[in-house]
C-alpha cells in the first residue's frame, strides 16, 4: 500500500497538471480533428439507426407504415406470449454470458498476458496462436465446434470413451444444462486473444522503474501484481470490461451457429440477439419491423446506460489510482 | 523466489501455455485437413489425416467461384474502409481524450453509442440511404459504410490509449511552441502505434467476414466480396463440404498474413514501451 | 444521382418525412462521395437500358441459389418463344431472401418477377402493396388446385398474387435393402410400423432418421405431421380450428403430439443434439432405415448416393385416429409474382403467364425433380409420381404452416420450441398443445 502510494506520485502530478485540467484548442483546429469522423459516422451509422429507432413507434404492415403506434410495439413485446417470457429468459442468458466471459475469457486473457510478459523464446508464436481463432468467422467456429462436440461422430466424446470417462460423454450442445456453458467457453476460446493483447499493451506501457521499485522494496510477485500492476491496468480493464459487456449483450453469430435461431435446446441458449433476429427476420409476421425495432431500442437503452455508468466508474478509479 | 520453488512453476507455465496453444490451433487444423480430402471422406472420418491429400478443391474454388475477383473486391473494400476508418478515428480520438472543450463529454458518448446497436437493425434504413445516394451495387458505398461502422470502436479504444500517455508530453511540446497538428503527428501518433495496429486488426477481421450488407447492397457478380461470392458458391454446391472448407481456408488465409504483419507492429510497439 | 427515376417517383420509403430526411442525408452523403472520388464503383446500373432498343431485360429473383443452372435451362426455352424478352435469374441466400426482396421491391433496380414465399410469408409484401394482383390477368390460374392457390393469396383481400410453382408432400422414405435384409414389409398398420422399428433397433439400426438439433427445429412440425396428421383429424380438424369450433388443446391434437414422445426411443440417441446433416448421413450410409421427410429431400439424398434403393410409404393411422386411412400432408411451396413497381409489367406478366403453362411445369419437374403445381403435369420419376398420386388421393393440410403463420408468434414457431422442450423432458404433450393455443390466440380470430 505504502509503495503504491509513493510510486504513483509522478503519475498523480501528471494527472493534475496535464491530463485533466487541460488546454483547449481553437474550434477551427478541433473541427479538423473531429469533422471527418463525425460526418462519416453520422451519415452512415447514426442516421440509419435513428431512423430504425423511429420505426419502433409506428404500426407496420410489412414494409409500409400504417400509423403512429406510440408505445404499442413495446407493450406487445412485454405482454404478447411467448415474447413476454422469452425476453426475460434471453436477458438472463445474456447476463450469464457476460458473467461467464468476464470470469473465464478475461481472467485467462490477463493470466496469459502476465505469463507472456517476460516470456522468452516462443512468445510471438504463443501470442499469435492464442489470437488465431479470432481470425475465423464466428459461423465457422460454431460449425467446427459442433462437429467436435457431436455426440454421434464427434472426437471429444470418442476421446472421453477411450480414456474410460464415458460417463462424462454428454450430448453437450443437446443438453439444456451444458449448452450455454459450452457456448460461453467456445466464445472465450475465440476471443481470449483480445483481452490478452489489450493487457499486454497496457503492461508494456507501465514504466519499468515501477516494477524495479517494487522488486527493490522486496515485494513478492503477488504483492507487486496486486499493489502495482493491477491498479495501473485499470484503464485496460475498463476498456475490456465495457467492450465485453457490449459484445456479450449483442451476441449473435456464434450462438446462432451453435444453437440455431431458437437457442436450442429448448431455448436454453436463447439470447437477446437471437430473439431480435427471430422477431424481425425469421417469423416474418407483418408486425416484424415495429416489434424488432422496439426490442432493439430496449437493448440499446440498457446497454448504453450500463456502459456509460461503467465508463464513468472506471474513469473515476483511473483518476484515483493512476 | 528461490530457484527450487521456481523450477516446477516454470514447467507448469510452459505446459499451460503450450498446451493451450494446441487447443487454440487444433480446430483450425481440422478445417485445413478437411479441405485436402474428398467430401465422402469428410462424412466417414472427418478428423483423421486425409488418406490421399489433394488440392482439387482449391482449384475448383479458385476457378468455378471466380475467387480472384472476390478477393480483389474484398481487399479494396475492407482495406479502404479500415484505412479511412482508422485515420478519421485517430484524428477524432485525440482531442476527445486530451482536451477539455465544450461538448467533449457529449461527443464521447455520441461515438460510444454506435457500439451498442445490433447492426442488423439498420438494414432497412441503410438500404434506403444507399438507394437515395445511388450507392446500391457499388463498392464505394460498401467501403464508406464499413469505414463508418469501425469509427465507434476505434474512437473508444484509441481514446483510452491517448489518455494513458503522460500529460507532460504534449505540455512540454506546447511550451516549446509546437502546434496541435505537430503534437498529434510527431508525438502522439507514433506512441499509439501499437494501438493503431490493434484496432486495424480488430476492425479488419469482422469486416472481412461481413456477409449481410454485401448480400443486400451488391447485385452483380463482378462486385461480390469473398463472403458474398462464397455464399453463392456454397449455395450452388451445397453438398461439397471439401470445397466449402477450401473456400474457408482461402477466405481466412489473408487474415493470417495481416495478422502476422499487425502483431509485428504491436510487438514492436510493446518492446519500445518496455525499454522506455 | 439516379438516371431512371425522379425524386418524387421514388416514393417507396416508409413515409414522407423520412423521405425528406433521407434526402438531406443523401446530400451530405454526396459530399462524402466527392471526398472519396477515387474509389472504384459507381451508381446503380439499370441493365435493362443497356440491351437493344426493343429487347427488354427482366430481372427474376429467387431464393434457390442451388437451382441456377436448371433455371437458366428452363428460361432459355422461354426466350426461344419470346425473342424480345431476356430474363436474368438472380438468386439470393434463402435465409435473408425475405428482407432482400422486401427492400428490393421498393427500390430502383429491383426485380420484375420474384419468387414469393407461400401463406404467411407472402403477407408482408401484400400488405405493403408491393405486388401486382394477378386475378383476371393470368387466366390459367383458374385451373390450379384450390388448395395450392391458397398459398399465394392475400390473407385479408383474397386476391391471388403469384403463380404457384411447386408443392411439397410429407411421407416416409425408406431403404429397401435394409427392409428386405431385416425381413420387414412396408407397414400396413401403426403396430406393424412399431414392430418394424423395434426389430431394426434390435439389429443396431436407427429406425427413424429424425433430427431435433439446433438446425432442425423446423423439421419437428414436419415429423409431427407425418406421424400425427391422421391422429389429430386432418382436414376436418383444421376446418374446425379455423371456424373456432375446436382448439389445439383438443384431446386428439394432444394425442398427436404425444406420438412424437412415444416414438423418441426409435429416433437417434440424444435426438436434441442431432443435426440435419447427421441424419442425412445416417440414412444415406444405411445406418438408419426410415427418413420421415418432404419431397425436398429426395434429390439431395439421391445426390449423396445415387445407387440407394428407395421406397416411400404413408404412415398408417395410429390407434384412435379420427381419420382411418393414411394421409399425405402437403403445402404450396411458393409462387412467382410481379413487382407492382416494375417498369416492364407487360413483359413480366408474359413470363408469369408462361409459368402457368404445362410447358414450364414439365420443364420444372424434370430439371428440378420437384412436384410442379401446374395442373396436368406428371413427374417422370416413379417416386415423385407416387407422391403426387398420394397427395391427389389423400392430400391433407400441414395445418400449422397453412393456417397459422399469419401473425406473430406463428403457431409453427411456438410448436417447434415446445416440442423440443418435450424431447428434453421439460414439458408434456398437454402443455405443448396449451402453449400453441395460447400463442396463436395472440392474433388469430376464428372465422377468418
Amino acid at each position: 500500500m505504502v509503495q503504491a502510494r509513493e510510486l504513483s506520485v509522478p503519475r498523480r502530478r501528471a494527472a493534475r497538471t496535464g491530463a485533466r485540467r487541460r488546454y483547449a484548442p481553437r474550434w477551427r483546429v478541433l473541427a479538423v480533428f473531429l469533422l471527418p469522423a463525425l460526418l462519416l459516422y453520422s451519415v452512415f451509422i447514426v442516421y440509419p439507426l435513428v431512423s430504425a429507432l423511429d420505426y419502433s413507434f409506428f404500426e407496420w404492415r410489412g414494409i409500409r407504415q400504417t400509423g403512429f403506434a406510440g408505445l404499442g410495439n413495446y407493450r406487445d413485446l412485454l405482454s404478447v406470449y411467448p415474447y413476454d417470457q422469452q425476453l426475460w429468459r434471453a436477458f438472463g442468458h445474456n447476463a450469464l454470458f457476460f458473467g461467464g466471459t468476464m470470469l473465464i475469457q478475461n481472467t485467462v486473457g490477463l493470466l496469459f498476458a502476465l505469463l507472456l510478459f517476460r516470456y522468452g523464446r516462443g512468445k510471438r508464436f504463443l501470442q499469435a496462436a492464442f489470437t488465431t481463432p479470432y481470425l475465423v468467422d464466428p459461423l465457422v467456429v460454431g460449425y467446427l465446434w459442433s462437429l467436435l462436440l457431436n455426440p454421434t461422430f464427434g472426437p471429444v466424446n470418442a476421446l472421453l470413451d477411450a480414456v474410460g470417462l464415458d460417463s462424462w460423454a454428454l450430448p453437450w450442445l443437446g443438453d439444456t444444462r451444458t449448452a450455454l456453458p459450452i457456448v460461453i467457453l467456445v466464445n472465450a476460446w475465440q476471443w481470449v486473444g483480445f483481452p490478452m493483447l489489450m493487457f499486454s499493451a497496457a503492461l508494456a506501457g507501465i514504466p519499468a522503474e515501477y516494477h524495479e521499485a517494487a522488486r527493490v522494496d522486496g515485494a513478492s510477485a503477488w504483492q507487486a501484481f496486486r499493489r502495482v500492476t493491477l491498479p495501473l491496468l485499470t484503464p485496460a480493464i475498463g476498456v475490456v470490461s465495457v467492450l465485453t459487456f457490449i459484445g456479450n449483450f449483442n451476441a449473435f453469430g456464434l450462438v446462432y451457429a451453435m444453437a440455431g435461431s431458437s437457442g436450442s435446446p429448448a431455448g436454453s441458449t436463447d439470447v437477446l440477439g437471437l430473439l431480435f433476429y427471430r422477431v424481425g427476420f425469421v417469423e416474418g409476421g407483418v408486425e416484424a419491423i415495429g416489434r424488432s425495432s422496439a426490442l432493439a431500442v430496449l437493448m440499446f437503452v440498457f446497454i448504453f446506460g450500463v456502459s456509460l455508468l461503467a465508463t464513468s466508474y472506471f474513469r473515476r478509479r483511473e483518476r484515483r489510482l493512476v | 523466489m528461490t530457484s527450487a520453488r521456481r523450477a516446477p512453476g516454470r514447467v507448469a507455465v510452459h505446459l499451460l501455455l503450450w498446451g493451450y496453444a494446441v487447443v487454440a490451433l487444433l480446430p483450425l487444423v481440422v478445417m485445413l485437413l478437411n479441405s485436402l480430402r474428398p467430401t465422402g471422406e469428410i462424412f466417414t472420418a472427418p478428423l483423421r489425416l486425409p488418406t490421399s491429400p489433394t488440392l482439387h478443391s482449391y482449384l475448383k474454388v479458385w476457378t468455378d467461384a471466380s475467387f480472384s475477383t472476390y478477393f480483389l473486391n474484398s481487399l479494396i473494400v475492407t482495406g479502404g474502409a479500415v484505412l479511412i476508418g482508422t485515420a478519421v478515428s485517430a484524428l477524432a480520438a485525440y482531442p476527445l481524450a486530451r482536451h477539455d472543450f465544450f461538448g467533449s463529454r457529449f461527443l464521447g458518448a455520441y461515438f460510444l453509442a454506435g457500439l451498442m446497436l445490433p447492426i442488423r437493425l439498420g438494414l432497412v434504413p441503410i438500404f434506403y440511404l444507399m438507394d437515395s445516394m445511388g450507392l446500391i451495387d457499388s463498392l464505394l458505398g460498401l467501403t464508406l459504410l464499413y469505414a463508418a461502422s469501425g469509427v465507434p470502436f476505434c474512437v473508444f479504444v484509441l481514446s483510452a490509449f491517448y489518455r494513458s500517455l503522460p500529460g507532460e508530453l504534449d505540455e512540454a511540446a506546447r511550451l516549446d511552441g509546437a502546434g496541435e497538428f505537430r503534437i498529434f503527428g510527431q508525438i502522439m501518433l507514433p506512441l499509439v502505434r501499437p494501438a493503431l495496429a490493434s484496432v486495424t486488426l480488430f476492425q479488419f477481421v469482422p469486416l472481412w467476414h461481413e456477409f449481410l450488407y454485401p448480400l443486400v447492397l451488391l447485385r452483380s457478380d463482378e462486385k461480390f466480396t469473398i463472403p458474398r461470392g462464397l455464399s453463392q458458391f456454397f449455395g450452388e454446391y451445397t453438398t461439397d463440404w471439401s470445397a466449402l472448407f477450401a473456400g474457408l481456408v482461402l477466405a481466412t488465409a489473408p487474415l493470417f498474413v495481416l495478422f502476422v504483419l499487425a502483431t509485428k507492429q504491436i510487438i514492436a510497439g510493446l518492446t519500445a514501451g518496455m525499454s522506455k | 444521382m439516379n438516371p431512371t427515376l425522379g425524386e418524387n417517383e421514388r416514393n417507396c420509403g416508409p413515409k414522407g418525412s423520412l423521405m425528406k430526411r433521407r434526402w438531406i442525408a443523401g446530400a451530405i452523403g454526396v459530399l462524402a462521395v466527392a471526398l472519396a472520388a477515387c474509389a472504384p464503383g459507381g451508381g446503380a446500373s439499370d441493365q435493362g437500358d443497356k440491351a437493344g432498343a426493343d429487347k427488354v431485360t427482366l430481372s427474376l429473383w429467387s431464393w434457390r441459389v442451388e437451382d441456377v443452372k436448371a433455371y437458366e435451362k428452363i428460361l432459355a426455352k422461354f426466350e426461344e418463344s419470346h425473342p424480345k424478352i431476356h430474363v436474368e435469374f438472380k438468386p439470393f441466400q434463402a435465409t435473408e431472401y425475405n428482407n432482400i426482396l422486401a427492400t428490393g421491391l421498393s427500390s430502383s433496380g429491383g426485380p420484375d418477377v420474384a419468387q414469393l414465399r407461400a401463406y404467411g410469408g407472402l403477407q408482408p409484401l401484400v400488405e405493403a402493396d408491393q405486388l401486382l394482383p394477378l386475378d383476371g390477368k393470368v387466366e390459367a390460374l383458374s385451373g390450379f388446385d384450390a388448395k395450392l392457390l391458397e398459398g399465394s393469396k392475400g390473407h385479408t383481400d383474397g386476391k391471388i398474387y403469384g403463380v404457384p410453382f411447386a408443392y411439397q408432400t410429407l411421407q416416409v422414405l425408406y431403404n429397401k435393402k435394409l427392409f428386405s435384409d431385416n425381413g420387414i414389409e412396408v407397414p400396413a398398420t401403426w403396430d406393424d410400423m412399431i414392430a418394424a422399428a423395434k426389430k431394426l433397433k434390435a439389429a443396431g439400426i436407427t429406425p427413424f432418421a429424425v433430427a431435433a438439433g439446433p438446425d432442425a427445429t423446423w423439421t419437428l412440425p414436419i415429423t409431427h405431421e407425418i406421424f400425427g396428421n391422421a391422429r389429430y383429424g386432418s382436414t376436418a380438424f383444421r376446418d374446425a380450428l379455423v371456424k373456432g369450433e375446436k382448439k389445439f388443446t383438443d384431446p386428439d391434437f394432444t394425442a398427436s403430439v404425444k406420438l412424437i414422445k412415444d416414438l423418441e426411443p426409435y429416433f437417434p440417441k440424444d435426438v436434441v443434439a442431432v443435426k440435419i446433416p447427421d441424419v442425412q448421413a445416417l440414412f444415406v450410409t444405411g445406418k438408419a432405415a426410415m427418413y420421415p421427410t418432404g419431397t425436398f429431400d429426395l434429390a439431395p439424398v439421391l445426390a449423396a448416393d445415387p445407387s440407394l434403393e428407395l421406397g416411400i410409404f404413408q404412415v398408417p393411422p395410429p390407434p384412435g385416429s379420427p381419420v382411418t386411412t393414411p394421409v399425405t400432408p402437403g403445402w404450396a411451396d411458393g409462387s412467382f409474382g410481379v413487382n407492382a413497381k416494375s417498369a416492364h409489367q407487360a413483359e413480366a406478366l408474359e413470363l408469369v403467364k408462361w409459368m402457368a403453362t404445362p410447358e414450364f411445369g414439365q420443364l420444372y419437374a424434370t430439371e428440378l425433380k420437384q412436384l410442379s403445381a401446374v395442373p396436368g403435369v406428371t413427374p417422370s420419376d416413379p417416386l415423385l409420381a407416387e407422391m403426387a398420386k398420394n397427395y391427389a388421393g389423400n392430400g391433407a393440410p400441414y395445418t400449422l404452416l397453412v393456417n397459422f403463420r399469419y401473425g406473430q408468434p406463428n403457431g409453427d414457431a411456438v410448436f417447434r420450441d415446445e416440442v423440443q422442450k418435450m424431447l428434453t423432458g421439460q414439458t408434456d404433450p398437454e402443455a405443448v398443445a396449451a402453449s400453441v393455443q395460447k400463442g396463436v390466440e395472440q392474433w388469430f380470430k376464428p372465422g377468418n
